[in-house]
Parts: C-alpha cells; structure tokens; sequence
C-alpha cells in the first residue's frame, strides 16, 4: 500500500493491489520527513483499467477474456483498490507521494478509540472495520460483548466502543436519530441496559410500550445479566399519576393544556377558580355547579331553582350554585368554564389523577430506570408534570448545596423518551417542550440529562436538538432529515453519502467528547422486546383463530341454504349475540370454502354449504 | 466537430484531388468483383481457408506448457530538436500466466550524451528515426530473451513483423531465434498494419495492365470473411528469404485483414498459432489479439508520465536548460 496521486495536509489517495480498503479503517501513513501520520479511510473504491473492457474504443467480448482465464490470466486480478484517507490530525505539509502505508497496531490507536474504562463506561457496541487493530487489543478490551448479525450472533471481532458517561458532564445531551426500522429502538434498549448496568437514575417516557428488559433475548444461551430488580415499568393512571392535592395553578394549566390546548379566557379560569390544595373532587364540583347556574342563565330563574326545590338539600346545593354564579358569571364565561369541565373529565378518565409520582421518585433514588408507559398524549401530559416537578427537586437540592442551606436529597437522572419529537415539536408550544428545553439549556449544571431518540429530526424543535451534543445517527432514507443532519451534526460529505445504506443496527456516532465520528455497530441487546411477534405473524394467527371460532358457530347448521341466511342470522344472533349482514355472512361462507372448510354446491333451490368431510 | 468552412479552400481542394487520384488509380482493381480477387489469391497467393477458435481444452494445454508471453516496447521522446531531446525506452513481456512476473526493461538514449555530437552524419533526421527503431527493437528482443530465460513459455507473441527484428536487432534477433528454435518455444509475430505487397505485386505480373503497386492492406479490405486465413505460398512470400512463413487473416468482424509470421522451422504451428490469434482476438476489435493489446497498454510511457519522471528526477535547471524548447514555455 503506498499513497498515490496528489496529496494534500488533509487528505491523500492510497492504492493497494491486493488488500482491499474498507471506510473507516485507520491507516498509519509512513512519510519519510514528517514520520507516522495517522488517517481515516473516508471512501473506498476499486478500479480495473481493464474493467469494462473497453481498450481503444472496442468492447470485448466474454469468450475471449475466458480463453484468457484458461491461458492463465484472469483480468479480475489487475483490481486496484483505492482509498481516500484523511489525516486525523493536519499534518505541516502535504504528505509525500509514494509514502508506504501499514496498518496500526492497537497501542497506537487505543487513545483514539477508547476513551473509557469498560467498568466506568457505556459498553454500547463495536467500532467498525477494527479488526485489524483488535488482534493485538489488551485482554480487558476483548469478549466484551456479541453483536448480532445475519448470519446469528457473533462473538466481538472488532474494538468495543464505549461511551464515556462521566463526560456526560460536560457533554451532557445525546439525541438519537434514525428512519422506521433502522435500529433506533434497539440502540435505545443497549443504551438502557448499559445504564442499568451502572445504576445510573434513569426515566424512560415509552409511548410504544417497548422497554421492559424482564425478556432474555431469544439468541442468548445460558446465563446473562439478570435487569429484574434494576428497573420498574409503570403506566400512567394505573401504577402512576398526578396528586392533585400538590399541583400548583401553573402545573394545573399545563396538564390541562396538555389534554388539549386551552384558551386564555380559559387559563384564566383557572387562575380564578383553582386555590392551591384544592382536591380534585372539590374543584371539580365548584366547575360543575358555576357550570349548571350559567346554564340556567339569570339569577330570577337561580332564584326559581331554590324556591321550587323540593328537598332542603337541593335548595341548598342551588344556593351554593347561586353564589358561585355572583362571584363568577362576569369573570368566566360558560364556554370556558365547559372547556375546562371537559378537559378535566379527560384527564380523570385517563386515571391521571388516581396516583401519584412517589414510586418514580423512591426508583430514581435508589438508581433504577424507571420506564412510565402510556399512550403518546397520556405521556406528553403527565411527563410534563413529572419532569418538572423531578427537575426542579434536583435543582432544589443543587441550589441549596451552592447556598450552602440544606435541602433533601435528589439525585442527578437522564430522560429518555422515543419519539421526542412528539415531546418537543419544532414549530409550535407544547407544554412538555418547555421544561425538556429547559433541561437541553441548564440540564448540565444540575445534573439532569436528555437522551432523545426520533425518526424525524427535522421535527424536533431546533434549539433543543442543537443542544445534543453527542448524536448517533442511523440509516436515514428522507432527504429533509438528511439534510437537517447535514446541518446539524459534523458528519462528512461521504458519511451523509451513505447514510440510506446503513444496515439496520449500524450507526455514525458523532461525539464532541470523541471530537470526531465513529462508525459502529451497536452490540446485541441481553433483553428483548416484548413485541417481537412479527405483525403478519400475528395477522395469521389472529386469522386462525377468527376460522376456528366462526366454523364452531356454524358447526350444527350445516347444510345452509343461500335462501335460509336471513333465518340463520337471526338464530346465530339469539345465541351468540353476534350480528352478521347478508352481505357478510355471505362472504364468510365463500371464504371458508376457500379455505377448505366447507363445499359449495348447486342445487335446484340455490347454492348450499356444506362441511367437508 | 471541426468547422469545414472554416478552413481554406485550397486545403479542401487538394483533399478532394487526393481522392480522386486514389479513385483513379485503383478503378481498375476495385470495379473488379470481390470473387475475382479471390480466387486471384487461391491460384496465386494460397489456400483460403477458415479457422476454427481453440478450444478451452487446447488453451488450458497452453497454460499447463509455460503459458503465452506477449511482448511489446513503446517510446516516448520529451525535448525539442537535434541534439536537445531524450528518448526513452521500454520493453515489456507479459505472460498469461499470474505468477509470473512481468518483464520490463528500459533504455535511455539523448544525442547530448553519445558520441553521435561528433558525428556530423547523425544530425540526420533518418539517421535518428533509424537509432530510435534500433534501440526500440533491441529492448523488446531483449525482454523477451529475459522472459524465455525466467519462465520458459509455451509460446512468444511479438507485437509486429519478424522482419523488422532481423533489420534492427541483427544478432541479438538471432540468439533469440536460436534459442526458441533449441527450447521449442514457438516464436510468431503478429502484425496489425500489414505493409507488403504480395498480391499487388503478383497481379502485377499476372495482369500487367492492372500495374498499380497496391499493397496488401487494401487490395485485402473485405476480401476475407471473418475468420478466413490466407496461407502464403513460401514461393510468393517476400519473408520466404529471411526464413518466415506468413498467413494473412481476417480476425475480427472489422473489414481490415492482420498477418501473421511465424519462423520457418516451427511452421508446423502455424495453424494452431493463427488460431490462437483468432481466439483472442474480441470480435468488435480492429483485429488485435486482446493480449497484445493489454501488453501495449502496459508498456505504454504516455507524455504525463514522461514529463512527471523528468520533472521528478531532473534538476529544474537542468531540465529546462536542455529539454524544454522555446515554443513550449511560450504558453
Ligand atoms: N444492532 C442491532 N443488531 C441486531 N439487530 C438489530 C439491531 N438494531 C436493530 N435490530 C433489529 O432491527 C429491527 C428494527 O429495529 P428497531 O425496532 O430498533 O427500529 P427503529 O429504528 O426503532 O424503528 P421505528 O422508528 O420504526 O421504531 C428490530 O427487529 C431489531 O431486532
Ligand atoms: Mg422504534
């Protein structure tokens, strides 16, 4: 291998004849002035000056380069291969042509790749292309990990690449980018096992019900790490919720908001009518009655609702009914007082209200990964609530600490949520973006973190994603999201090149802590998804089932007469209570003798169907 | 494209007149039907006969006997005029087979350093064009030597006419022939532009109203059918004397015609030698064995590499002093 062409202090050219290069391999460039350079292989190409095989203007045909290849000769093997490589450091002068070039051997690019002990870092997965420099890799590098590739698991060929947490602290936000299916998800999981692993507090805000680690992964034999008591998955309105006694007005309308987005007579009407300690149920019914005296519309007719009572408790509920009407009618018109009635209901029929956050806080505390579980709107409410109330208890504490005053304890955390942008659209407010925008701005001086994985980058509101600075970017296929990537990370030229052609799993890890961008491969996973059933699986299974179910409704009315379904139906109704149409019953009868199930015959009075024996 | 009408009428009219004299002087011949021609050549010149390509069986033979060397030299000159200029030269023998390693040998010749300054004679354009022909042949026969040497192959395919070694490389042409002649090596040469006259010189005789001194390669154009050969009668053969037996051979779907030479001792290979060619040559090609073509690429010193080495490995001062002339520096 020697550098070929012209050469430049960045970037040179290398041509070997026999060993092919590989993007993002490391190079050691032997200029004989300014000694060992070392370089990164950014694009690969081979050559065959004979390939097409177009000399002087005329084709060749394929007999002749056979009657070569039995003469001996095969034109295959005057494949040059080429590689254009870039100096990691500038060197003082373009490097000299002709230069010999050999590979690294590993002491020479351990400080490159490994920034991190294995038991104080991220175990997160392979740098790609490695396997040269890893033959000779110190002991405590190697068997770290598998990945899982094609052809099964794979035991670890290549030098681990491990994330250093504790420069978290300095580069404290990571987002996580990536198209449907490339990898993001199963990144995520790594990412939480590693945390796990080292019993950092974590939140997980998962919308698709996803991250529960109790599953070994199906290709693991024997014994693995067991994630049973390091985390806890939660759903919100069931396990946890939102104490109403605690929340403040502020807290109030963002949950609210959050429901669905309120107006300002109606935050208003909030500010009026809420009083800090108020129970769901007391301000609820303050709503409900101002509401039903607005319906009755004056005071005369109020006045008649009291008069015509008919019990002591009625007239005693409208008095109420009518005070609330004196205070409040002018301030807060019916239609906002309705709004908030309804938003309410929403929330309570949610569950929200139902439980509290003291589970989430007491896990943090004792460093487990907390995985809160609910749909996308139930989450972007109830995160909002319950980031903001753990941030600000963290931030209590670290304040107090610089004041020297005490405060009680509450440890640093990260947050991870799927589907960030979700969370922090671009474009528009959304209750849960200020306080995630407000963790990306001043997260780091307290000791709370981001990791924000999307498909779509380019929806995730900007001043937050320029706030991660570490990014591992997956295969991406659509052009805005490349482009925002383009300009949002220091990704390459090449790398941003090849990004739609990303396997599944492979990932450009762009690290301001790396100060430069590492193709990996993130290892397999211990845990496994508790979705794993592939959907057409499920569909076939679903539709077995629906067959099973439907011969045995018909089982003892066998034969059946096109000109009896009318009948059936009603008879399979009485039964079952299930209610087919004409129209549908016919189409199942047609499908099951398309499936083997029945036969069809013609008689004289129609068609009949009938078991197949 | 070039604009015609941009240059000037004379230079058109002399083209048009050019044609017209070629038209004039081969009337006679080309108004004749191709069938004439023909059987012209059976009667007089030799069997007309067509090839059938080896097949992988016969090849695979080749490759288990030493294989096929193809050799070829190439030049190229970087200066001005006399006496300022050098030359370069390379040969190169290249065998089918993968580990063997290629051949390659190089010459150096600038009248600025020989003895020919003294030599008033050597000033002559002729004098020159014949040295460089020397020096060129000398290295090929010399790369070839080598290769039988090194790698004993089955077979030595020549880029050009035999003859041309025996003018130029005299006795270094004859050890190589001996030495093929003693190890069984057969020894061809294969020749793109053919410039005899044999069957011009023939009809000549035959048909002396027909005297036009037409010369093989177009009295040849699609006479032959792809894949016909033309054994030459040693009789008529003008190589006959330097001990060469030739064929003439339509090789590829081009209407053009390449011959062949092969010397007289092994002429029992003929056939099977004209039938290798054929067999390497693509159908779509001007008639070349691919083999020889690749050989040619190979050894080729094009005017970027020539200019790269003497700026590399000549002082700037020197370089400019003596090789850069007047009219290049100009732009
Ligand atoms: N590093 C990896 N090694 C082996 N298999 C992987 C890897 N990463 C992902 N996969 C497999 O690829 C599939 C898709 O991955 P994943 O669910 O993580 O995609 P995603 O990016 O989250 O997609 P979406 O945006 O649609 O949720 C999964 O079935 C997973 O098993
Ligand atoms: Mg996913």
């Amino acid at each position: 291998m020697k550098v070929v062409g012209i050469t430049t202090q960045q970037e040179v050219f290398v041509g070997s004849r026999t060993r092919n290069l590989r993007i993002n391999e490391f190079l050691i460039i032997e200029d004989p002035n300014q000694g060992d350079l070392i370089g990164e292989v950014v694009e690969a190409k081979t050559f065959n000056r004979y390939i097409p095989l177009n000399i002087a203007g005329d084709f060749v045909d394929n007999s002749v380069i056979e009657s070569l290849r039995t003469l001996g000769y095969n034109i295959d093997e005057e494949t040059i291969f080429i590689g254009k490589v870039r100096l990691l450091n500038e060197a003082l002068y373009p490097v000299l042509t002709g230069s010999d070039i050999r590979l690294p051997a590993f002491y020479e690019v351990k400080d490159l790749m490994i920034k991190s002990k294995k038991e104080d870092g991220l175990v997160i997965g392979v740098i790609r292309n490695t396997d040269d420099m890893a033959a000779d890799m110190d002991q405590e590098y190697k068997n770290l990990l598998n990945t899982y590739e094609e052809n099964g698991l794979q035991p670890q060929r290549e030098i681990p690449y491990i994330m250093d947490v504790r420069s978290m602290h300095q580069y404290p936000h990571i987002g996580v980018f990536g198209g449907s299916g490339s990898g993001k998800s199963f990144g995520l999981r790594v990412v939480l096992e590693e945390l796990m692993k080292q019993s950092i507090p974590t939140i997980v805000l998962d919308p698709h019900f996803e991250m529960d680690f109790s599953e070994k992964a199906s290709y693991l034999q024997g014994d693995s790490f067991d994630f049973e008591d390091r985390f806890k998955c939660l759903q919100v309105g069931f396990h946890v919720g939102v104490k109403f006694q605690d929340l403040s007005a502020q807290d109030l309308k963002n949950l609210l908001d959050a429901a669905s987005t309120l107006t300002d007579a109606m935050n208003n009407v909030v500010d009026i009518l809420f009083r800090r300690r108020d129970s769901f149920y007391s301000f609820y019914n303050k709503l409900n009655m101002l509401m039903e005296a607005q319906e009755e519309g004056t005071v005369e007719k109020i006045d008649n609702r009291i008069k015509d009572a008919a019990t002591d408790e009625e007239r005693k509920a409208w008095a109420e009914r009518k005070e609330l009407y004196l205070s409040y009618d002018k301030t807060c018109p019916h239609s906002s007082v309705r709004g908030i009635v309804w938003r309410l209901k929403r929330l309570d029929n949610d569950g929200i209200f139902s439980k509290d956050i003291r589970e989430i806080e007491e896990g943090l505390q004792r460093g487990k990964l907390m995985v809160i579980q609910g749909n996308t709107r139930i989450l972007q409410v109830f995160s909002t609530y319950l980031l903001n109330n753990l941030y600000h208890k963290r931030r209590e504490y670290k304040d107090a600490q610089y004041k020297k005053t005490t405060a009680d304890y509450f440890p640093p955390f990260i947050v991870v949520t799927d589907e960030a942008h979700n969370f922090a659209p671009k474009g528009y407010d959304s209750p849960s973006k200020s306080i995630i925008k407000e963790i990306s701005q001043e997260g780091r001086k307290y000791g709370a973190f981001l990791i924000l994985a999307t498909q779509r980058p380019t929806l995730l509101d900007e001043t937050i994603t320029a706030q991660l600075n570490t990014k591992f970017i997956f295969r991406t296929v659509r052009a805005s999201d490349i482009q925002t990537i383009k300009e949002e990370t220091d990704l390459t030229m090449e790398e941003t090149r090849r990004l739609p052609y990303l396997r599944t799993g492979d990932v450009f890890i762009s690290s301001a802590s790396m100060g430069r961008t590492i193709f990996a491969r993130i290892r397999a996973a211990i845990s496994s998804s508790p979705h794993t059933e592939n959907p057409f699986d499920e569909l076939k299974s679903k539709g077995k089932e629906d067959d099973k179910m439907f011969m045995e409704i018909i089982e003892n009315k066998l034969p059946i007469n096109d000109t009896d379904l009318l009948h059936l139906i009603s008879e399979i109704e009485k039964e079952f209570s299930i209610t087919f149409t004409i129209d549908t019953l016919e189409d199942r009868l047609k499908e099951m003798t398309q499936k083997g199930f029945l036969s069809k015959e013609d008689t004289i009075f129609g068609y009949r169907y009938k078991k197949l024996s | 494209m070039i604009l015609i009408y941009s240059i000037h009428s004379d230079l058109k009219e002399k083209i048009k007149d050019l044609n017209q004299m070629l038209q004039d002087k081969y009337r006679g011949i080309f108004s004749k039907d191709r069938e004439f021609l023909r059987d012209f050549i059976r009667q007089y010149i030799g069997q007309i006969e067509t090839m059938k390509r080896l097949d992988n069986r016969h090849l695979a033979l080749y490759e288990a006997k030493g294989g096929i060397v193809g050799v070829d030299g190439s030049t190229n000159t970087k200066g001005g005029a006399f006496p300022h200029f050098v030359q370069v030269f390379q040969g190169l023998a290249k065998s089918t087979l993968k580990d063997q390693e290629p051949v390659f040998m190089a010459d150096i010749y600038s009248p600025l350093f020989s003895d020919s300054l003294k030599n008033p004679l050597e000033k002559d354009e002729k004098v020159q064009t014949e040295k460089k022909n020397r020096l060129l042949s000398d290295i090929e026969v010399k790369v070839a030597l080598e290769s039988i040497k090194r790698h004993k192959p089955y077979g030595i395919l020549m880029d050009g006419s035999l003859i041309r070694y025996n003018i130029y490389s005299g006795d270094l042409w004859a050890e190589l022939r001996q030495v093929c002649e003693e190890e069984g090596i057969i020894l061809v040469g294969v020749i793109k532009d053919i410039k005899t006259s044999t069957i011009g010189d023939m009809l000549e005789e035959v048909y002396p109203d027909l005297s036009i001194n037409a010369y093989d390669r177009e009295l040849l154009f699609g006479i032959l059918d792809y894949g016909e050969i033309i054994y030459i009668k040693d009789e008529v053969s003008k190589k006959y004397e330097y001990e060469y037996s030739s064929v003439f051979m339509r090789s590829s779907i081009a209407p053009t015609v390449i011959g062949m030479d092969i010397i007289d001792s092994q002429k029992g290979h003929i056939e099977e030698m004209s039938r290798l060619v054929y067999t390497l040559t693509p159908e779509n090609s001007r008639g070349v064995p691919l083999w020889l073509d690749l050989v040619d690429k190979e050894v080729k010193i094009s005017d970027t590499i020539m200019e790269g080495l003497m700026e590399k490995y000549m002082d700037r001062d020197i370089y400019e002093r003596f090789f850069i002339p007047e009219r290049a520096r100009r732009n």
